[in-house]
């Protein structure tokens, strides 16, 4: 863990070596980020809900999914980007040095200019909340506190899927994008939404749900079903074949070579 | 041309070996397109007003769109340009017989078009098969789908123009980073790719009707459907053609100003 | 039991045969073809302690997939591989501790911050103790140099300086055992003597083994009494420099200084040459011997002065991969 916050520290130092383009690009994040948020104000221009859900709702839904997504981003870059290490060849360098490969891979790169996209998501988040009116209870603070871990931990286990699939090939890993891309601009809306088949993957396969569907419905008032606050502790159980599948790369990596 | 051309073929070969990555773009293309219809009918069904456009003519814009993506989005950097522009290779770029601009243009569009060629088809085919409200309506006429084929062209070649200059200022100010980033967001917003025009705010409509970036993808695929109609569109192509005359012109003469430059300084 | 065991270890690859031209990258789109290649094929050698290895071959012949097994990186399919009584691939937590690789082409450094900042994250990753961290980084500092620019971002360094600093980051935990791919690849002279005084020096004190791949000779000639040169996949040749040398040092370049002009023919002149001041010969002493060369010569010529040369290695390395076909 210590390793990781010194890196941390370094990736930092590295970024700012270049302070004028770390602020454009910073800047320019905020705005390139805009066109998802933009597509949410001009459906709503047009209508007035979206299967019953107001706009406030809808935005709360995408700022909590896009937090998890930039924090993954920024503190997790090292698996995002681990086709980068594979072809580099710098994987076999951590290979050489005796920390747990997980925590070497995960210090290997941060990317600090996504914070941008953390702190407009925040704003975003609560803008909603405050436009929500929502009685606040101890538990509702719970639920949504629960829901942004989740939201954090799920893009965690999908980055480590395919970083996975990378020690297998590192060709077609554009298939990320289905889930990480995908999955992000689908659970932007509240996931009922969409048709049966959808909601029983995204519930089941890759739990996107129960991030932040089952627990939002709790969290406005649509459904009373105090379980459904909790549902976001499912998504940690989600983790553990993801580090399996890791495990397994590893192995085959060292077995085929690169 | 046959020289353009060849950048091409390269290109395509290049493509072909990446299977995989077309397989999952073909993939993702299909899942976004399936997400993005089941949105908007899902607003369309939550609201007692009508939206800005027909269910079937949105849904076929919906999966042009997506069929077509490779050849519409705006945010694209071509890395060997970009490369040769920071390392300063560029001084044997110099040294070809060829015009550096249509050099550029050739390898941008070959790359957009050997993308397109490999995954436009099995998108539209499934969404031909889907059934209604998800699937892709044929062509309203044949004259619209005649109307559609001459105006996706003239929109690849268009947004050829605009990238290709976008690498062009890119040379002069050497920050690929920042404010054309934003620009290029914009463009893509700007164009309909995003989200059709007629869903805009009435304002940013007409922002978006004075500028290029419509023609890219807006006109054809409304035109497909008859959401524009074929009168209409027809002078629409006018514009559309003007403006490639025009952004070729500017790319060409910005890039000679900026090698003249290049010269005087002695590289 | 040696130091370093290897015996018997092979390892295949799959790849797949791209055939150019466009009507192939289609039928390769839909059908691909494989074939499998050895990259090594029963390498087998031992190294003891304190030994420097240069271990030679062309490009291709297996050098990088040998030292991937002997990392721990990759596990070969069969034979076995013991190293200070690990096996580097099922241990490789523990093992890697006592290893230090220098990749010529890689770097390990950070590229915007200064190389000492990158020490002391290495300080976390082989947890080394505080005060030993600090004796090793300052004998290294001392040894290679880098007191002047350990502290500048690694982007402003030149190669060589580089270079030195990657090395020290792979000695600050002390490793018994070094690999060194191509260490002094694009170096100029004076840092790839720099960088092979201080691995004799650091061999000699240290007596730390050194496994060294390299396709520049002056490095094996100055570093390694002992070859080991591999060729498509196979241990060719193992055993001293010298003995290797001797065998392919029949040839001798004799450089005469001479006003007079030299007529001469002879069995075992392989050539002639005027230079300005006289004449370039090269022998082959097995047919002609140097004393009965010179003697002929100054029969003929009143010899101003003569140097002698031996054949250099890198004609050896040549002629021996011409020997072996590879």
């Amino acid at each position: 863990m210590k390793l990781y916050v010194k890196s941390l520290s370094m990736h930092l130092k590295s970024m700012l070596e270049y302070k004028a383009s770390f602020i454009i690009a910073f800047l320019s994040q905020i705005m390139v980020f805009f066109s998802y948020y933009f597509i949410i104000l001009s459906l709503f221009d047009k209508f007035d809900n979206i299967k019953g859900f107001t706009l406030y709702e809808v935005l709360l839904c995408f700022s909590i999914i896009q937090f998890g997504y930039a924090f993954c981003e920024t503190f997790a870059r090292g698996i995002d980007r681990f086709d980068r290490l594979i072809i580099s060849g710098d994987f076999d360098r951590l290979l050489l040095r005796p920390k747990n490969i997980f925590i070497q891979v995960l210090s290997s790169d941060a990317d600090f200019i996504k914070i941008s996209r953390l702190i407009q998501a925040l704003i975003i988040m609560i803008i909603s909340l405050i436009n929500l009116n929502i009685s606040i209870t101890p538990l509702k603070v719970i639920t949504l506190f629960l829901m942004i871990i989740s939201a954090i931990v799920i893009f965690f286990g999908i980055f480590l899927l395919a970083a996975s699939y990378c020690f297998i090939t590192i060709q077609g890993l554009e298939v990320r994008n289905l889930f990480t891309d995908g999955g992000k601009h689908m659970a932007q809306y509240p996931i009922g939404v969409f048709k049966k088949g959808f909601l029983l993957f995204f519930t089941f396969v890759i739990p996107y749900a129960f991030v932040n569907y089952y627990p939002l419905l709790y969290f406005i008032g649509k459904s009373n079903n105090v379980l459904y606050a909790f549902t976001p502790l499912i998504v940690f159980v989600y983790l553990i074949p993801c580090f399996l599948a890791f495990k397994l790369g590893m192995k085959k990596y060292q077995s085929v070579g690169s | 041309m046959r020289f353009y051309l060849s950048y091409f073929k390269l290109r395509f070969i290049t493509q072909l070996q990446y299977r995989k990555a077309a397989l999952a773009g073909i993939a993702t293309q299909f899942f976004f397109g399936l997400v993005y219809i089941m949105v908007y009918l899902a607003f369309y069904e939550s609201s007692s007003n009508n939206g800005p456009m027909e269910v079937g003519q949105l849904v076929s814009y919906l999966w042009l769109n997506q069929a077509f993506f490779a050849l519409i989005y705006m945010y694209y950097k071509d890395n060997e340009i970009f490369n040769m522009i920071k390392n300063g290779n560029i001084a044997y770029e110099l040294l070809r017989p060829k015009k550096i601009y249509f050099m550029w243009f050739s390898k941008i569009i070959g790359q957009r078009l050997a993308d397109v060629a490999l995954r436009f088809l099995p998108v539209l085919i499934v969404a031909f098969i889907l059934p209604y409200p998800y699937g892709l309506s044929l062509p309203s006429s044949f004259l619209s789908l005649i109307m559609f084929l001459i105006t996706l062209t003239i929109g690849a070649l268009l947004m050829t123009a605009i990238i290709t200059l976008y690498h062009v200022l890119t040379l002069s100010t050497l920050n690929e980073k920042g404010i054309t980033n934003i620009f290029m967001a914009l463009a893509d917003i700007l164009s309909g790719g995003v989200i059709p025009i007629p869903f805009f705010p009435v304002f940013l409509q007409k922002i978006a009707n004075v500028l290029p970036f419509r023609y890219i993808c807006d006109l054809p695929f409304r035109l497909y459907s008859g959401n524009i109609s074929v009168s209409d569109g027809l002078f629409q192509m006018l514009i559309q053609v003007i403006w490639f005359i025009i952004l070729v012109l500017i790319g060409n003469v910005i890039l000679k100003k900026i090698l003249k430059k290049v010269v005087v300084q002695g590289g | 039991m040696s130091f370093i065991y290897v015996n018997n270890i092979s390892k295949q690859f799959k790849v797949v045969k791209r055939p150019s031209g466009l009507k192939n990258a289609i039928r390769s789109f839909f059908k691909r073809d494989y074939k499998i290649v050895d990259a090594i094929k029963n390498v087998s050698f031992k190294i003891n302690k304190g030994e420097i290895v240069g271990y030679i071959g062309p490009n291709g012949a297996g050098k990088s997939t040998t030292i991937k097994i002997l990392s721990g990186i990759l596990v070969p399919d069969s034979g076995t591989c013991k190293i200070k009584g690990y096996v580097p691939y099922n241990q490789r937590d523990k093992y890697v501790k006592h290893i230090g690789v220098v990749f010529g082409q890689r770097s390990q450094l950070w590229w915007d911050i200064p190389a000492e900042d990158t020490f002391d994250l290495l300080k976390n990753v082989y947890d080394i103790p505080e005060d030993e961290f600090i004796k090793t980084k300052n004998e290294l500092i001392e040894k290679l140099n880098l007191k002047e620019f350990v502290n500048v971002p690694v982007r402003q360094l030149s190669l060589g300086q580089r270079m030195r600093c990657e090395i020290a980051a792979s000695l600050l935990h002390s490793p018994d055992i070094l690999f060194l791919d191509e260490p002094t690849i694009g170096l100029d002279a004076v840092s790839k003597q720099i960088v092979r005084d201080f691995i004799k020096k650091l061999n000699k004190e240290k007596k730390i083994t050194v496994i060294l791949t390299t396709h520049d000779m002056a490095d094996i000639e100055a570093l390694a009494k002992r070859i080991i040169l591999i060729g498509k996949g196979s241990v060719l040749y193992d055993g001293s420099l010298k003995k290797l040398k001797s065998k392919y040092d029949n040839n001798k370049y004799i450089n005469i200084i001479t006003k007079d002009k030299i007529n001469i023919k002879n069995k075992g002149i392989i050539k002639k040459e005027r230079t300005n001041n006289g004449y370039k010969f090269i022998i082959d002493s097995k047919v002609i011997n140097i004393s009965a060369f010179l003697n002929l010569i100054s029969k003929n010529a009143t010899i101003d002065d003569v140097e002698i040369d031996n054949e250099n290695i890198d004609n050896i390395i040549v002629k021996l991969y011409e020997e072996y076909k590879i």
